[in-house]
């Protein structure tokens, strides 16, 4: 079970309370046997020299063998890791005081202190030299200029950061933070190459007693194997973790590595969506089925160089209109998914189902309806052989060119049954499959045409791509937590709004959630809300669904609490 | 002989140069781009991702004119540096240290099998020429091979690890490669991979063989009275193995990148094959050129033992 | 074989020539070969099937989540959908239909049309790419052979570059890089896969040429080009066709893995590419994954009989 981006825990009362409830509830489970976790190909870790990653995978892999400052349970709550207590913020929302715990260990022995946390962030992730991707996530805007945060150490377990102006979400990037050791990372200072190929980040010999496993073993392509930690500093009272090995294993396809776990080869795995009921039947089998971060969306193109009508907010709430989402959950998903209204998942403490215009369910999923509004948007209906067309300002048939990649089935059919649905309000479309980087560089990233701007998302409004296209469909995560990331792709200027979305008041809403307005939490919430309901009525995308997963275990393990974070008390799993 | 040798030699370093360049200039001027695969990931974050491209094609030395990239690469490679694969994170003679026995294995023990089964009814069935035998075992050849290699992969999979639960639907790494468990996973895979050799094999031999058994010496030997086990093991099966031979050499060389690498793919091993093809989707060059290379000096090595078997086998050759 | 040949020019301008009763000789030669009747029966039928069978079957691009993964005809399955509010499963049975004979795949699609489709493509795929190939290695075995001195050296060393190329990983590398799109794959393999019939026609050509008749029309004044054309490749003709026939499977096959690997034009069906998402649901849709390779193994078996038999038939030597 990967933790999501080095983000995975509970409360420190609630790990406790549970903590005292099974261990009074049945003997203290002793560390046995190794637990496979399947994966599939593809998902694979790019690097363990984590400051280096771009993806989630090698956060992922390196998190089981270090902790960050905190993590958050299945409802949410912060669980504190190599905090001692919550990070304190001031009043004016902009100095954070963080404190950590005082019994951490890098592998020589020494202390994990505050110094490593500041050194970690202003000469390693701040730095030119070895540019880390995600800087962004530690600037501010000041003056129409970007700087960084600045980070100064109080003594050797607190430190405080330092903002110019409130960001009321910017705590969720404190609590992912994770420091590099600055014993060794003085080492390779200013020399990227030398940081890149060295030996102690590349085989995790350094992490101490700050996770639960140790790195072992990592064949490409095949299996990542971690070692038990004994020393781990929120398991050593408790003998925790209670797995000798943990391994991930690599699959080819998930056909194969589902009946591994049928076979018992394997401890855990993601199921596919047919396959859940034969699983839920198996006596040694347990299946959860919990929420996930993951959301499909067809973008309408509404720049220059993509249908008139598209830029009519009637004509796109008629197409989404037209989409059936409980089709696509029913005949995609098999059910294991749920219609998405807006960039906020039910999940997410910041949901409201009333605000949100419920486009694509019944009763807001009608073609006959549809077809009404778009009429009334000046367009008319004409014959093309038997069938109704939809025409053109000028008379033409209105032609759709919908862009996606290829190699995901889900995907592959989503899109195919999109066209499906919207041959039913006369609209062909045609689906192009192109890959990634095709769709990024030709589709999505645009400039003013003639000037001299170099190519990227979002533009400005006069912006248009190389080529033209009317809809993308694409899936993305979101974070229950701090939905406001997602002004990249609704604020006129979200560095990925490259659809070409341009509504003020949203503008003002996201500005507002991230400043001093939205330090009150209801207040916050009520922008939220009011947020949500302004996307779903703009509708510049269809949300179409939110996924469920399924997780297969094998029924010997103990410990599990399913939900969206289900990993974070994963040290504390067992063999029964 | 010796000065033969060292033109092979030198001719062979010529080719490889040719062929890395080749694959260099592939690499580096095509659409692709390493950067590719983090674009993806950080535009999720809605990161800027010029600045990080930026940065990547710094840390990676790709911001240099291409031309100044593969004097750097000719440079290292001189010195015996091989470079870092960063796909992998690994220096690349690491990542292909730990993944070549995968391969190599499955190769070994799928040739054999081939050979072993492919002779002996290739023999068998121009001894018996012409019989029901030799029908079934043409037939059986010929479905040898036109059947897709990765395709029966999928079917032995199917029936006999999903159906029938005789064997693991992957291959797994946690049995020593010297263990009874190992060769026993390896059974579908050696199957899957030798079928389609086996049944070249087959006929091969048997027409090498008919064409040695109409020969004056065979007749001459008959005559003689020699029994027909030294006919058939002495005077033809000696003379039908040199175009044999040749077959074997050129499936080694070829089978490496190509069905060697389907089958690992289906069975999920991890050979050589998916590091290269794995690196190829990163756009991994070094890695890609290290495989490359590795695979052309394979063909080129064996193609030289080959040539310097025929001298051994049959001693009118000579290459002075 | 120089006596009575009348001559027509082809379009491209290339000498076709038609001579009754050599065809005739071949002919008959051919047909005694049954296996060989059978593959060129198959190979006929698939080609009627790819050009006509469209007309008869429904559009293999139709989608109808209704009627998703159907089983083939006489066979049943289970669905159950699962509702998030109640946490019930619905399940219904799923049996295969006169309509769908050969079931539906995962978006409902017919698999008959898509299989159809999919023999369109690998026809096509094969013909064009094994043509183009066998084309250029005519052309420069040809000229190699003819002109020698420095061309025939240069022409030569590159050939053995790119014999020497790890073949699969080369297509890899170049669809990789350029883009999977049908074109490119045809025009990989036709530029890649020369070099054999390059050598091959080079030491047929090298043989012809110290031959009476071209040395005559070379003295009658007889221009390069002409002596080339008109008479080298002539005779060279029966081993190019049987060449052509035996390298379409070898090709056909390239295409399907390279499908099989998610490096299949996405925007067509081939066998390949209902293959690679077949295996992706092996343990529960398996007719998508076994129908495919079915076509796609008799399709080659059927060019393997046939290109056994023209070469028997085409070689003076072969009993038949």
């Amino acid at each position: 079970m990967r933790k999501h981006g080095l983000k995975a825990a509970s409360t420190a009362l609630l790990a406790v309370g549970l903590l005292s409830l099974f261990l009074s509830g049945c003997a203290a489970p002793i560390a046995k046997g190794n637990f496979i976790e399947g994966d599939v190909a593809g998902g694979e870790a790019e690097t363990l020299n984590w400051m280096l990653a771009a993806d989630a995978s090698s956060f992922g892999y390196v998190g089981y063998t270090l902790e960050s400052l905190a993590g958050y349970d299945n409802q949410f709550n912060i669980v504190l890791r190599c905090l001692a207590k919550d990070i304190e913020a001031s009043s004016d929302g902009l100095v954070y005081t963080i404190n950590i715990r005082n019994d951490l260990k890098w592998s020589d022995g020494s202390a994990v202190t505050a110094e490593d946390y500041v050194y970690s962030l202003k000469n390693l992730m701040f730095s030119d030299w070895l540019n880390y991707n995600y800087k962004d996530d530690w600037q501010e805007e000041v003056d129409g200029k970007n700087q960084f945060v600045v980070p100064a150490v109080v003594d050797n377990t607190t430190f405080t950061v330092t903002r110019e102006s409130v960001q009321p979400e910017f705590v969720y990037t404190l609590y992912d933070l994770i420091p590099y050791p600055k014993y060794i990372a003085v080492k390779y200072e200013g020399n990227v190459d030398a940081f890149t190929q060295a030996k102690e980040f590349n085989d995790l010999s350094y992490t101490g007693n700050l996770g639960p496993y140790k790195f072992k073993e990592w064949l490409k392509n095949d299996k990542f194997v971690l070692a038990r930690n004994p020393d781990f500093f929120l398991g050593k009272e408790i003998g925790a973790p209670f797995f000798q090995e943990y391994t991930l294993k690599m699959f080819g396809t998930s056909a194969v590595m589902q009946a591994a776990l049928e076979a018992g080869d394997i401890t855990y795995c993601g199921l596919e969506p047919q396959n859940v009921l034969k699983f839920k039947n198996m006596e040694r089998i347990n299946v959860y089925t919990v929420p996930t971060r993951g959301y499909n969306i067809i973008s309408y193109n509404q720049r220059a160089n993509g249908w008139e009508g598209l830029r009519k907010k009637e004509v796109r709430q008629a197409i989404s209109m037209a989409v059936d989402k409980d089709t696509i959950v029913k005949k995609i998903y098999l059910g294991f998914a749920e219609p998405a209204y807006s960039f906020i998942p039910s999940s997410s403490p910041w949901y409201s189902d009333e605000t949100v215009l419920k486009l694509g369910v019944v009763p807001l999923n009608n073609k006959e309806k549809a077809r009404e509004i778009i009429k009334s948007a000046g367009y008319q209906y004409g014959k093309n052989g038997d069938r109704d067309v939809l025409l053109d300002k000028d008379g033409q048939q209105v032609k759709l060119l919908m862009v996606t990649t290829p190699g995901s089935d889900v995907v592959e059919s989503m899109s195919l049954l999109i066209k499906q649905e919207l041959a039913g309000i006369g609209i062909d479309v045609e689906v192009k499959w192109v890959q990634w980087p095709t769709l990024l560089r030709q589709y999505m990233m645009n400039k003013v045409p003639g000037s001299s701007q170099e190519s990227r998302y979002n533009n400005g409004p006069q912006a248009v791509s190389e080529e033209s296209w009317d809809m993308t469909l694409m899936g993305h995560n979101t974070d229950p937590l701090a939905p406001s990331g997602s002004r990249v792709f609704f604020a006129s200027d979200g560095g990925l709004n490259s659809f070409g979305f341009f509504n003020n008041e949203v503008d003002v809403l996201f500005k507002k959630i991230r400043s001093k307005e939205g330090l009150n939490k209801d207040d916050r919430k009520m922008m939220y809300q009011e947020l949500a309901r302004l996307i779903s009525e703009d509708q510049p995308v269809d949300f179409i669904t939110y996924t469920r997963g399924n997780h297969g275990f094998q029924k010997s393990v103990k410990g599990i609490e399913p939900g969206i974070n289900m990993g974070y008390n994963q040290y504390l799993w067992h063999f029964e | 002989m010796r000065s033969y040798i060292i033109r092979r030699l030198i001719y062979s370093v010529i080719i490889a140069w040719g062929i890395l360049t080749i694959t260099f200039i592939l690499l580096r001027v095509g659409p692709t781009s390493p950067v590719d695969r983090y674009i993806l990931n950080i535009a999720a974050r809605g990161q800027d991702v010029d600045s990080v491209r930026q940065a990547i094609e710094a840390r990676y030395g790709l911001d240099k004119p291409i031309i100044e990239q593969y004097l750097l690469y000719m440079g290292n490679l001189l010195q015996g540096k091989w470079g870092w694969s960063f796909s992998a994170s690994q220096p690349v003679l690491d990542l292909i240290g730990s993944h070549w026995i995968y391969s190599f294995q499955l190769i070994l023990l799928s040739t054999i099998f081939a050979i072993l089964l492919g002779v002996g009814l290739g023999i068998l069935s121009a001894v018996k020429q012409n019989t029901k035998f030799d029908y079934a075992a043409s037939i059986f050849s010929f479905i040898g091979i036109s059947i897709p290699g990765f395709w029966l992969g999928l079917m032995l999979i199917l029936v006999f690890a999903v159906y029938l639960g005789v064997f693991k639907t992957y291959y797994d790494t946690g049995y020593p490669i010297w263990s009874v468990e190992n060769l026993r996973q390896l059974t579908l895979p050696v199957m899957a991979l030798g079928i389609g050799e086996l049944a070249g094999y087959v006929r091969y031999t048997r027409s090498a063989m008919l064409d040695n058994l109409r020969k004056e010496f065979v007749t001459t030997a008959r005559a003689k009275g020699l029994p027909e086990r030294t006919v058939i093991g002495k005077h033809v099966l000696r003379n039908a193995v040199l175009p044999l031979v040749t077959i074997i050499m050129f499936d080694l060389g070829s089978i490496v990148f190509g069905g060697a690498y389907l089958t690992e793919i289906v069975f999920g091993i991890p050979g050589l094959g998916q590091v290269s093809f794995n690196a190829i989707f990163a756009n991994d060059y070094a890695v890609v050129i290290a495989v490359t290379l590795i695979g052309t000096f394979l063909v080129l090595f064996i193609n030289l033992a080959t040539d310097l078997l025929y001298t051994y086998l049959d001693p009118r050759i000579r290459y002075d | 074989m120089t006596e009575t040949r009348s001559m027509t020019r082809g379009k491209a301008g290339m000498p076709v020539y038609i001579n009754r009763r050599l065809m005739n000789y071949y002919w008959e030669r051919l047909k005694k070969n049954r296996l060989s009747l059978v593959g060129l029966g198959f190979i006929v039928f698939l080609a009627l099937v790819g050009i006509f069978g469209p007309l008869f079957v429904q559009d293999p691009q139709k989608v109808d989540f209704e009627i998703k993964n159907m089983p083939p005809l006489g066979c049943s399955i289970q669905e159950s959908v699962y509702d998030i509010k109640t946490s019930e499963f619905t399940t219904t049975l799923i049996n295969g239909r006169a309509d769908h004979p050969l079931g539906t795949d995962s978006k409902g699609r017919d698999m008959l049309a898509m299989l159809i489709a999919g023999s369109r493509i690998s026809l096509l795929v094969g013909l064009l790419a094994s043509g183009m190939a066998i084309f250029l290695g005519t052309f420069i075995g040809v000229l190699s052979a003819y002109l020698g001195g420095w061309v025939d050296n240069a022409l030569m060393r590159f050939t053995d570059i790119m014999m020497t190329f790890p073949f699969f990983l080369l297509l890899v590398l170049i669809v990789f890089i350029f883009g999977p799109s049908l074109a490119i794959i045809v025009l990989v393999i036709g530029l890649t896969g020369w070099t054999g019939a390059a050598r091959l026609i080079r030491s047929e050509a090298l043989s012809l040429r110290t031959r009476d008749f071209i040395t005559a029309s070379k003295a009658l004044g007889a221009s390069d080009a002409r002596v080339m054309f008109n008479h080298l490749i002539p005779n060279v003709i029966s081993l190019i066709i049987v060449m052509a026939t035996l390298s379409i499977p070898g090709v056909i096959m390239a295409e399907a893995a390279l499908s099989f690997i998610g490096l299949g034009d996405p925007m067509s069906t081939s066998w390949g590419t209902i293959l690679n998402t077949g295996q992706h649901s092996l343990d529960t849709a398996w007719w998508v994954a076994v129908e495919p390779g079915i076509m796609l193994f008799f399709t080659v078996l059927s060019f393997n009989f046939f290109g056994d038999g023209l070469r028997d038939a085409f070689d003076p030597k072969a009993s038949v």
